[in-house]
């Protein structure tokens, strides 16, 4: 495994009309998943953007596979190597599931139409999406769209593997196919996964950032974040006020998550999802709805 | 039926081989009809990457689908595969707005036709923002729905845009320039249009180093629309093709083309 640096950030901000979504973050990254936690308008989606050279930064220092994205030359040679599925992807309205991912394999530089073409097949393959690569686009479903966009991400199997909400829209079967996927990826390359599915975060990274108000909150362990949960997390019969989400489990039992179990409460262990809402801890406090 | 010998493995290595002559050959395939136990033991002969090569083929055949009709025109007008590619991803060359632009084209030669005066000023006023309008609707983050994910691809957006550009030009010209041919009355207009349409188009080239071609486009067309109903309601429509200002559109589209040359690592501006 390559463990040279991929990502370098020191200081990097940006803001939108007065908003800062960035705000002096630094970062780095070596090869294996680190999974991006945070709330919406926390600023994930800029730093992905960042980091897939199509936004610049207004401060700051970026390096990214070794390079710094400013000239023209370092520019492609980073872009040859990175593969990025953004969050919102669109479409031509009237390519094929094959045609789009050619479309992008032409734009990454594979001129050549028979090892394009293998590299296409070969990344619909890897998306489980070989049986409906003559559709249409428009006539698939959500789901098997946002495979389409992560095939075209995989395309040339890049050093820097950017995903922005990779599952959403995804059946649980084809999630876990997609796990699959994405930990051969990280183990060779750099993959930055971006998600509001803590359980996908728990299930493929070891390392996790949550983002907040455009800044970092947590750079650590994904057992980090949970160990500072143990002791916060229990089952009781009635929803605690105190805690900060509570909501009503299957079994009939409400999981409080909060501040410190009580004595005598019926402790559990926490999972990623708790240790997440605890470190928003300063955050209004979590409706059972919206839990 | 089942046969009473059975090729060994030496004859049935040459016959897959095509080494076994035409006699042995020709037996050894009657043999095979109606054996299946040589069928079977065939198999082991053949070598497995001419399987794989056919299996490929057959993947090929079910997974690729057939180019689109604007793909393989642009293939058979001289353009590569990948290059056509890109150009068929353009909204302003799909068949849709080819046909939408030859409705408007056939509405603009009933109204000089018929419109007199009207009918006049309405083509001035429409047949130089046609490859304005096609340019405009050709690249860009309002038009283009992979914009985002093809800006972090290393593929030249300058090139692209300028494949685009060429391919919208190649196509909407000889439409426009057809019109205004067959239609009666238009005299020095049935080509002065040309200059015009050509410095505008250099024009939202050069302006989209700065900004989206489609606003660009609108400051043109918008720019363009004041200056044809001014003429019109002043004196003559025709006044905008004076031959001062014929030289005008060619100084404009020759500074603009030179702003683009400067200016093509540009496109679209960092940040945006």
């Amino acid at each position: 495994m390559n463990s040279h640096i991929a990502v370098e950030l020191t200081g990097v901000t940006k803001r939108y009309r007065g908003t800062t979504a960035l705000d002096a973050v630094d970062l780095s990254l070596r090869p294996g998943i680190t999974g991006l936690l945070g709330p919406n308008g926390a600023g994930k989606t800029t730093l992905l953007r960042i980091l897939a050279t199509v936004l610049a930064p207004e401060a700051g220092e970026v390096r990214l596979l070794g390079r710094a994205p400013a000239a023209a030359a370092p520019l492609a040679e980073i872009r040859r190597r990175l593969g990025y599925l953004p969050q919102e992807m669109g479409f031509p309205r009237s390519f094929s599931c094959f045609a789009f991912v050619d479309y992008m394999a032409v734009l990454k530089e594979w001129s050549a139409a028979a090892p394009r073409h293998e590299e296409v097949r070969r990344v619909l393959d890897l998306v489980d999406l070989a049986d409906v690569s003559a559709k249409r686009i428009r006539a698939l479903s959500g789901g098997q769209r946002r495979r389409v966009g992560l095939a075209q991400a995989l395309l040339g199997a890049p050093d820097l593997l950017l995903l922005d909400e990779p599952t959403t829209g995804v059946d649980p079967e084809q999630r876990v196919s997609l796990r699959q996927l994405l930990s051969a990826a990280g183990e060779r390359s750099t993959v930055l996964l971006s998600t509001h599915q803590t359980e996908d975060v728990a299930a493929l990274c070891d390392r996790v950032i949550v983002l907040d108000r455009g800044r970092i909150l947590h750079d650590g362990g994904v057992r980090d974040l949970v160990a500072t949960a143990t002791g916060r997390v229990w089952l009781a019969d009635a929803p605690d006020p105190g805690a900060r989400a509570s909501w009503r489990t299957g079994t009939g039992k409400y999981r409080n998550v909060g501040a410190f179990a009580p004595e005598g409460s019926e402790r559990t262990d926490p999972t990623l999802e708790d240790a997440y809402l605890l470190l928003l801890g300063s955050r209004a406090p979590v409706t059972e709805a919206a839990a | 039926m089942t046969a009473t010998w059975h090729a060994d493995d030496g004859a049935l290595s040459r016959y897959v081989a095509g080494d076994a002559g035409p006699v042995d050959g020709a037996s050894i395939e009657q043999h095979l009809l109606h054996c299946p136990d040589c069928r079977a033991r065939i198999a082991g002969h053949i070598p497995a990457r001419p399987l794989d090569l056919v299996w490929d083929r057959i993947r090929q055949g079910v997974e690729e689908p057939r180019p689109s009709p604007v793909q393989r025109g642009l293939v058979r007008a001289g353009l590569s595969d990948s290059d056509a590619l890109l150009v068929a991803a353009a909204p302003s060359l799909r068949p849709s707005w080819l046909l939408g632009l030859a409705g408007t084209l056939g509405f603009v030669a009933l109204s000089v036709a018929y419109g007199g005066a009207r009918g006049l000023a309405f083509f001035l006023l429409v047949a130089p923002l046609v490859p304005v309008v096609g340019v405009a609707f050709a690249y860009g983050p309002d038009v283009d729905p992979a914009y985002e994910v093809g800006r972090a691809a290393p593929y030249p957006a300058t090139r692209l845009l300028l494949l685009r550009t060429a391919a919208v030009l190649a196509t909407c010209l000889p439409l426009v320039a057809v019109t205004s041919l067959v239609v009666p009355g238009l005299d020095a207009a049935a080509f002065a249009w040309l200059l015009p349409a050509l410095a505008f188009t250099a024009v939202v080239l050069a302006a989209s180093t700065w900004c989206r071609p489609a606003v660009a486009a609108t400051a043109v067309g918008l720019g363009w629309a004041g200056a044809v109903g001014t003429a019109a309601v002043l004196r003559d429509a025709t006044a905008v093709l004076t031959p001062t200002l014929l030289a005008a559109y060619c100084l404009l589209g020759g500074g603009s083309a030179l702003v683009l040359r400067l200016r093509l690592r540009a496109i679209p501006p960092p940040g945006s």
